[in-house]
């Protein structure tokens, strides 16, 4: 089936340049953009853990960083006008836009950049890129518009990880703090409902199009589908029910997009715990996966299998990790005999919900084929979170990683899934420090390609983006490569 | 008072056993142990559990209860959401006992007639069913095929705009109340038949009245006891039943709100919420013991004593 991709070109165009208010009175597009989702915000404290919630509403929306990355992926420049990087890759100096003004009209300075940074550097930050970012290490502010930052050794990444630290106002100690300098201001959030974003008059880049645009957040998937049928919410940005695809697919009112997704599926083992110490236990298990059918069961023709952790969309993804280790319960059975764990029975801990239903009883029943009992424990988000993910108290765990460029989480031996491989954390070293892009992305490949190998964890399929949007409705990216929803370009006509 | 402070003790401790804390929930993956550690810190969950119950039952008391997740208020997320759960449950509740008490009396009174022995098969089949199947089904039908009433959200503007508010809760209050009314004309049906076999009715019957009219005179008032009693639960129950529905049509209520809040391990806002409902449990209780008295002077006795007691005090004081 293929899907429509619904971009930014719309009819309106010629006028770009007229003020909303113009705009609405001719009737072309609406008021306000009403976009559903589950994924509601836990806190608006912008540097708290992953925080995606916040990210993909706020981020390029009400909060801009240094550089962000494009519904492509792709690391671009947003408050920096200009990056400049020293021959030895140790210093970077970045000029800001001209005439950029917070929501509350204070200009942006180079001390309120220093201030972001710092605040999520600091020894007290909470944010999960912390330790990305810490190669700072000192930084500069020579003028009100240049920033330079000194670090201890050359990073490619930095432009990437800097995407995530939203900058406000030097010294604002509000957790809080709404104060960014995006297309949108925060009109205000009801925990458990809503959050409203209205527009920034005072924008310094291209002006968003829609003067409102709403989230409208949902616990149950059935819930936020039916508020799609009755015209209650106009876009549900990520569909994670299949079965309910189909009435949207044969009705014209509605627009079904498909695009690319960092959202993996991964099947984890325990690295430390016997008999998962032994690869050979661990690649007899991933084999016995027919991941072709785990994926139809689940999504139908949509998605796609993979074999390692990279994502289609990230430059060292390699299709062919993905017959590593292919579908083959001889070999499996063989390997597991081979190993001495003929016979295994092992619980598999997970986060009860609809899809993980569906994924488990599935590899329950490719395991039962070559002999292996898999016990299923069903716990909640944050029992998942002591057991698996703080105490590593587990066996086996499913959990869905929708992370960008997480592979790297593989060179930490602390992680979770307690893989420690000295060449590939030495990889990822290097990776970091690598003098060229090309460099980066060959050395990341060649970390794919040995967990790919070894697996410490089976990587079962990427769940496809799938959007759904009331016809009227344009101007929405239909992949999701980043955390961040850019809303500037949403339209609904009528 | 005494039960509200061993529910608050049970409440506490019981939840200190479930694994999972808010903090962990907070980062999310990719965050470091020192980090969760010193989150845990700055929410207090490393102080002993003495330490810990005595500061939520001061922040309970004070009202300066915080969500260990968002930083909101207690009582502002409360009274925001009970905007909603409160109107609710009263609607779904209204509903029930318009709908169950005379329908309870009819097929006590008519159980031989096709319609009582309709009414009360349906109840069965009412209690038998899921709550949130019926409301998938009113939504399917009302909402997606017909288009009357919205299939869930509960307008922006609150109750800026009652028309819409009350549309909103329509379908979500039917459903509560399909499930109470299946539960209550069936008490209503037996509280009534065992009036009807008394022998002050035959007496009244056979003094030449008729069965309506000595139900009527005589009947309903000693019916009505064991009613009021059920009525009392059934409006406790009509505030758990939110709990499931308002998940069903994404009401953003207080149901919601003790979901999300036990999904996260938000334990002040769990406790807050649990406490603050046992309380209102226990009142509407309190109001029912009274409610009965008054309807059958002869439950007064075992507490006649103290009243009594109380009573001979003042005079004494006078």
């Amino acid at each position: 089936m293929s899907a429509a991709l619904v971009l930014g070109a719309c009819s309106n165009a010629s006028n770009d340049d007229a003020s909303p208010n113009e705009e609405t009175s001719t009737g072309q597009i609406a008021d306000e953009v009403i976009v559903g989702s589950t994924n509601e915000p836990t806190t608006l404290e912008r540097n708290v853990g992953g925080s995606s919630g916040i990210s993909e509403a706020l981020t390029r929306n009400v909060f801009e960083g240094l550089t962000s990355i494009n519904d492509e992926g792709k690391v671009e420049n947003t408050l920096a006008e200009t990056i400049e990087v020293s021959e030895d890759g140790l210093t970077y100096t970045f000029t800001l836009q001209r005439d950029v003004l917070f929501h509350d009209g204070t200009p942006l300075t180079s001390a309120d950049v220093a201030w972001s940074v710092n605040e999520a550097i600091g020894p007290n930050s909470l944010s999960a890129r912390a330790s990305d970012l810490r190669v700072i290490q000192e930084i500069e502010t020579p003028d009100d518009r240049t920033v330079v930052m000194h670090l201890d050794h050359a990073s490619a990444s930095l432009p990437f990880f800097l995407a995530s630290v939203t900058i406000v106002k030097d010294g604002d100690k509000e957790n809080n703090s709404e104060n960014g300098t995006g297309p949108y201001v925060l009109d205000e959030w009801v925990q458990g409902d809503h959050l409203t974003m209205v527009l920034n008059d005072d924008y310094w880049g291209e002006p968003a199009k829609t003067p409102v645009i709403t989230f409208q957040f949902f616990t149950d998937e059935t819930a936020l589908n039916n508020a799609l049928q009755t015209g209650a919410v106009d876009l549900v940005i990520h569909q994670e029910s299949p079965d309910q695809l189909a009435t949207f697919e044969s009705n014209p009112d509605f627009v079904v997009t498909e695009g690319d997704s960092i959202k993996k599926w991964v099947w984890t083992f325990n690295n430390k715990e016997e008999p998962f110490t032994d690869e050979r236990v661990r690649q007899a298990l991933y084999k016995a996966i027919d991941r072709e059918a785990l994926l139809t069961a689940v999504w139908g023709e949509y998605g796609e299998v993979i074999g390692s952790m990279p994502p289609v969309s990230e430059p060292w993804f390699d299709a062919s990790f993905a017959d590593i280790h292919a579908y083959d319960p001889e070999e499996a059975k063989a390997l597991l005999e081979e190993a001495g764990a003929s016979g295994l029975t092992t619980d598999i801990t997970y986060v009860a919900g609809g899809t993980e239903e569906i994924i488990v009883q599935q590899l329950r029943a490719n395991l039962a084929d070559i002999g292996v009992t898999l016990n299923l424990v069903p716990v909640d988000d944050s029992a998942w979170y002591e057991d698996v993910y703080t105490n590593k108290d587990y066996e086996t765990t499913l959990m869905n990683h929708n992370n960008p460029r997480d592979v790297l989480w593989y060179a930490n031996p602390d992680f979770y899934w307690q893989y420690d491989n000295a060449q590939v954390q030495e990889l990822a070293v290097q990776a970091d420090s690598a003098a060229s892009e090309e460099e980066q992305v060959e050395l990341i490949h060649s970390l794919s390609d040995i967990i790919a190998h070894e697996a410490p964890s089976a990587w079962l399929f990427m769940a496809p983006q799938i959007r759904i949007a009331d016809a009227s409705v344009s101007g929405f990216s239909a992949s999701k490569n980043a955390e961040p929803f850019y809303v500037g370009n949403l339209v609904k006509e009528g | 008072m005494i039960s509200l402070f061993l529910a608050s003790v049970i409440i506490f401790f019981v939840l200190r056993m479930l694994p999972g804390d808010a903090s962990a929930t907070l980062l999310g993956v990719g965050t470091t142990e020192e980090q969760l550690d010193q989150l845990r810190d700055e929410l207090g969950a490393n102080e002993p559990l003495v330490v810990q119950y005595a500061q939520w039952l001061k922040d309970f008391v004070t009202g300066s209860s915080v969500s260990l997740i968002s930083g909101s208020s207690f009582g502002e997320l409360v009274i925001q959401r009970a905007s909603i759960t409160v109107p609710l449950s009263l609607m779904a509740f209204t509903i029930a006992v318009l709908v169950s008490l005379p329908l309870g009396i009819v097929s006590a009174t008519k159980r031989t007639s096709a319609l009582g022995a309709f009414v009360s098969a349906a109840s069965q089949v009412g209690v038998a069913v899921p709550i949130f199947w019926v409301g998938i089904l009113l939504i399917s039908i009302f909402s997606l095929q017909l288009g009357w009433l919205p299939a869930g959200t509960f307008p922006r503007q609150g109750w800026d705009d009652p028309g819409e508010a009350l549309r909103a809760l329509i379908l979500p209050a039917l459903t509560i109340a399909i499930a109470m009314s299946a539960v209550m004309v069936r008490y209503v049906r037996s509280s009534v038949l065992d009036v009807l076999e008394t022998d002050y009715m035959r007496t009244a019957q056979s003094l030449g009245y008729s069965q309506s009219r000595a139900l009527l005179r005589h009947g309903l008032r000693n019916a009505a006891v064991p009613v009021v009693a059920i009525l009392g639960i059934e409006l406790g129950t009509s505030l758990l039943g939110a709990v499931v529905v308002e998940n069903v049509f994404g009401l953003g209520g207080l149901g919601q709100l003790l979901l999300s809040s036990v999904t996260s391990r938000d334990l002040p806002i769990i406790q807050n919420l649990v406490l603050l409902l046992t309380a209102v449990v226990l009142i509407i209780n309190a109001l029912v013991e009274i409610l009965q008295q008054w309807l059958d002077p002869r439950l007064r006795v075992p507490h006649g004593r103290r009243r009594r007691l109380r009573v001979s005090k003042s005079q004494v004081g006078a």
